[in-house]
């Protein structure tokens, strides 16, 4: 259906191309990678960011190399977006690669005043990207302001230790702690305006950070995996799904898991959010107050590392470390896999372009 | 400490009381690891490369082993962490053999190539093939053979070596040797430092940022004959470098990491002789040790050290002219611990029995079998057959098959959370035939080998189906590799000019049974050769390596391979001095001499064109 919807779009729009030469109206194809998925990998010896098409009919692997001719350098962590660039941040090259988000053309690089960047968001046209800072030290974790007219970092502000998401809304930045290399259970609320800052305690491991539909800003801990003395496994704290009222700043619900269930990833489209538990997917309405039994998807993925959803599918990228990964599409309606794709090595994002 | 005092001791006065004996004898070179080496290599490739060679290629082991070798070399960046591949097989799959002793890390199973001078070591052997009966675990692709030699005879030789190069390096070692009929001595110290902060061809004016390294070595040889069939012998060195691990595209100025290396290795033999019987008892401790930090600006690191106890005894019979058994007992004790992993004890016992046949005029034979006890698994019983045949002048056969097998390291079995202690030696099966011409001023050699390797020990997100995406090591690759060698090498001389050429050529298949995917990281072609001229008092050289295409993924992706590369270095020396007694030389060589943009591996660019002047006074 998707499909035939765009490709009669196409036509109509290959009509109109032919037909009407000088219609203002007509929007010209910003590049070739408008309408379409960004998939990342973080990549083995180099980062790499593949592109599927809107109808899933193609892929292009390794868009950011075939149009500038050079690599990002590893481990590309996140992407950002603003209305013309893509930012993409790669951690251990402490490098922000810009771009423009439709033809994946290099604008420019943000190299210095970074350490370790993470995840980065886009408020009143400056950006603003999480930094672990040395991993020998843990206090000197920041989030880095970025000009985005010169590309170059600002300012910073001081945060508590492991900052990884970040998201925005009215004036504010909020950030969630995983702890880089050991743990932490904060969530830090940052005013723009003052660079003030406070924190939230959630579970342990705050991952994921995203607004839901009524407005609460919902966070992932993953929990924090427990070692006895000689660094056996002994278990894992519980993991929390956590909804923060804004305007409070309190915790209005949290959704503990039982022991010994720790999801890693969490999404949300309309009025749902989907976890995982391993490779099944789980489906939880957004007012539910307590957990679904059974999953909504057994996706049989090796590696379950990176997810997202809109109207009609979910997308899970099986990700492999050594070859490429794999970008499996399954229609919400009829919970099949409909597409198989190629994924970058060790995918873990998608983005919607 | 102490010892190290008396030989410098030893050093003064010698070069005071015997300075004037300089009518050079006949001197008896005492290197039983070389001559037992040959002996048991009927029907395997080995490769001398003499301290001329070593001397002339002090910047790096790598180097060394990268230009004259057929060994693939992983470095990542130049003077970074280097592994080597012999044959397509895996890094823990090439032993470093020390005077007799392996001597692969017990935290990883391998050598870092950087991690250790050879400047004053006498001589190296590389032998290609399996070696587990004689050398252990690991020894399935090849061996590499680190050789400390003395020499009885009246003699006193000291030598000097000093060069300096490009990003402000500099090598320099002292080698000092002293014999009688009774005593034999050495002495020698190297130290090199470096910047190392190459430009990186093809960019915006990148540079190797944090590749600085220094390093200081010590060695010490000392032998004593105790009456007409016994002799004492006494194997020190000593190692300490620091390195910084340089950075990768696009930003190398993130690069922070510093890592430590120290190693300490001791042998003492006594050797009986008497009529059939050679009786060998042999002690040696071993030390390792690395510091790693992953910022330099903070006193933090990770640690790893372990201490190595062995005891040997090697008994010869000669049960005639022309044939001998030889039975090897070996008691190994060690100990090891990393900053996550509390100390580890180890213990092994290892028998081995090599019987050696010598056909007059027609050839010569090795059977080999090994049994090892060990206090953590079960070892698979090892076993090699190898001979050589010459039935017709100047040319011969060569056949050798074996059984070897690697253990699992101490990171594979204990690392925290992540090791399985349920693994098993990787074992593998291998056969070689190979034809050859050796005649006064030509020797040719073509080989085919075939290796199937089982149980390979490998570190995957999905080890554990209990735990997707936690990386841990299982057993479960099965391999195969197989490929031809060839090798020439060539001497012309017209009047006083004279030539040689050296060739060494290898075409690699190496394939993951499961996929019938190519391995990564191994070239299916690598040659490299070496042309000089030498005339009275001059000589020159230039040397060539070719590494073909890798592939970086195991589904053999065309968009992520290393492309090949060609790099030419070029020298020239002039004898300053030529006497018996003093030989001065200069020399000049500048590598990649056509200043060639390449990679090893991705990410990391490798050195521009660079220059090197060096003396090499021996007196």
């Amino acid at each position: 259906m998707k499909i035939s919807k765009f490709l009669l779009s196409m036509f109509l729009l290959s009509i109109l191309f032919v037909s009407c030469d000088d219609d203002d109206e007509l929007e010209l194809p910003k590049g070739d990678y408008e309408n379409g998925i960004i998939i990342s990998g973080e990549g083995g010896a180099n980062g790499s960011v593949y592109y599927v098409s809107d109808d899933y009919a193609t892929t292009e692997s390794l868009i950011y190399k075939k149009v500038n001719n050079e690599d990002l350098g590893h481990y590309l962590q996140s992407i950002a977006f603003d209305n013309s660039n893509a930012y993409i941040l790669v951690d251990n090259v402490n490098t922000i690669t810009v771009v423009d988000r439709y033809t994946f053309l290099k604008k420019g690089t943000i190299n210095t005043g970074l350490l370790n960047p993470r995840y980065m968001t886009v408020a009143n046209g400056m950006g603003y990207a999480t930094n672990w800072g040395s991993t020998s030290d843990a206090t000197d974790d920041y989030v880095a302001i970025i000009d985005l007219d010169s590309y170059t970092v600002t300012s910073t502000i001081p945060v508590g230790n492991g900052p990884e998401r970040i998201v925005t809304k009215d004036g504010k930045l909020y950030v969630s702690h995983k702890g880089a290399y050991t743990t932490n259970n904060k969530v830090t609320v940052i005013d723009i305006a003052s660079k003030a800052t406070l924190e939230i305690e959630v579970k342990d491991n705050p991952d994921e950070l995203f607004f839901d539909n009524s407005g609460h800003l919902v966070v992932l801990s993953e929990g924090n995996t427990i070692y006895d003395s000689s660094w056996n496994v002994i278990g894992q704290t519980q993991s929390a799904i956590s909804k923060i009222n804004t305007s409070t700043n309190n915790i209005d619900e949290e959704i503990v898991f039982p022991e010994g269930l720790n999801p890693t990833l969490l999404v949300t489209h309309g009025t749902n959010m989907y976890y995982n538990l391993g490779s099944k997917i789980f489906k939880l309405g957004n007012s539910d107050s307590s957990l679904p039994s059974t999953e909504f998807i057994n996706t049989e993925a090796a590696y379950l590392y990176g997810m997202e959803v809109n109207d009609e599918s979910l997308f899970i990228l099986d990700a492999s470390f050594s070859q490429e990964s794999k970008l499996d599409i399954y229609n919400l309606a009829t919970k099949e896999k409909t597409i198989s794709a190629a994924a970058p090595i060790s995918a873990s994002k998608i983005y919607f372009n | 400490m102490t010892r190290y005092l008396l030989i410098i001791f030893i050093f003064l006065f010698g070069s005071k009381g015997f300075a004037q004996l300089d009518s050079i004898q006949q001197l008896k070179v005492v290197n039983l690891n070389t001559v037992k080496l040959h002996k048991h290599s009927k029907g395997y490739k080995v490769f001398a490369l003499s301290d001329s060679v070593i001397v002339k290629n002090t910047e790096s082991f790598t180097t060394l082993l990268r230009f004259n070798t057929p060994i693939y070399i992983k470095e990542y960046g130049a003077g970074g962490t280097s592994t080597a591949s012999f044959r397509g097989t895996s890094a823990p799959n090439t032993a470093v053999v020390w005077n007799g002793i392996n001597i692969n890390s017990i935290n990883n199973g391998q050598t870092g190539f950087n991690a250790l001078t050879v400047n004053l070591i006498d001589k190296i052997n590389v032998r290609s093939g399996g070696g587990s009966i004689e050398f252990g675990s690991g020894a399935i692709g090849g061996t590499i053979h680190l050789n400390d030699q003395l020499q009885f005879g009246k003699h006193i030789e000291n030598q000097f070596v000093s060069s300096v190069g490009s990003y402000n390096t500099y090598n320099n070692l002292y080698k000092f040797s002293f014999g009688n009929d009774a005593i034999a001595v050495k002495f020698g110290a190297s130290y090199n430092i470096s910047e190392n902060d190459y430009k990186w061809l093809g960019t915006d004016g990148l540079k190797n940022e944090n590749g600085a390294y220094d390093n200081l070595s010590f060695t010490l040889g000392f032998a004593y004959k105790l009456n007409k069939f016994s002799k004492l012998s006494l194997f020190s060195s000593k190692f300490a470098g620091n390195r910084e691990f340089s950075g990768t595209l696009p930003n190398p100025s993130a690069a922070k990491e510093k890592y430590k290396d120290y190693n300490f290795r001791n042998l003492i033999t006594y050797k009986y002789y008497k009529d059939e019987f050679t009786h060998v008892v042999k002690f040696a401790f071993l030390t390792q040790e690395y510091q790693y930090f992953a910022n330099k600006n903070f006193d933090s690191f990770n640690f790893g050290n372990s201490k190595r106890y062995l005891l040997k005894y090697d008994l010869n019979y000669k049960l005639s002219s022309n044939s001998s058994i030889e039975t090897f007992s070996e008691l190994e004790s060690v100990f090891g611990k990393t900053d996550e992993i509390e100390e580890k004890n180890r213990k092994q016992f290892s028998q081995s029995i090599i019987y050696t046949h010598q056909i007059q005029n027609i050839g010569s034979i090795n059977a080999k079998v090994r049994k090892d006890f060990n206090s953590n698994y079960k070892i698979p019983l090892v076993f090699a057959l190898g001979a050589e045949l010459a039935p017709l002048k100047n040319t011969f056969f060569r056949l050798n098959g074996s059984k070897n097998y690697r253990v699992p390291t101490y990171n594979d079995l204990y690392w925290p959370a992540l090791g399985n202690s349920n693994l098993i030696p990787e074992s593998s099966l291998q056969g070689e035939f190979g034809l050859g011409y050796k005649a006064n001023k030509i020797k040719l050699d073509v080989g085919v080998y075939y290796i199937n390797s089982k149980d390979k020990i490998v570190w995957t997100p999905g080890g554990d189906p209990e735990r997707p995406g936690v990386w841990t090591p299982i057993n479960v690759a099965e391999a195969t590799n197989k490929g031809v060698e060839f090798t020439a090498t060539l001497n012309k001389a017209i009047n006083r000019h004279i030539f040689n050429f050296n060739l060494n050529y290898s075409y690699t298949i190496a394939k993951d049974k499961s996929t019938n995917n190519y391995l990564t990281y191994v070239p299916k072609h690598l040659a490299n050769g070496s042309l000089g001229y030498s005339y009275k008092r001059f000589s020159a050289f230039y040397q060539h390596l070719f590494t073909g295409k890798i592939y970086t993924t195991t589904d053999n992706l065309d968009n992520y391979t290393v492309p090949y590369y060609n790099v030419g270095n070029v020298g020239v020396n002039y004898n300053i001095l030529k006497t018996n007694n003093n030989q001065l030389g200069i020399g000049i060589k500048v590598s990649n001499v056509f200043n060639k943009e390449y990679q090893v591996l991705p990410g990391r660019p490798m050195p521009n064109r660079n220059f090197n002047i060096n003396i090499n006074y021996k007196f």
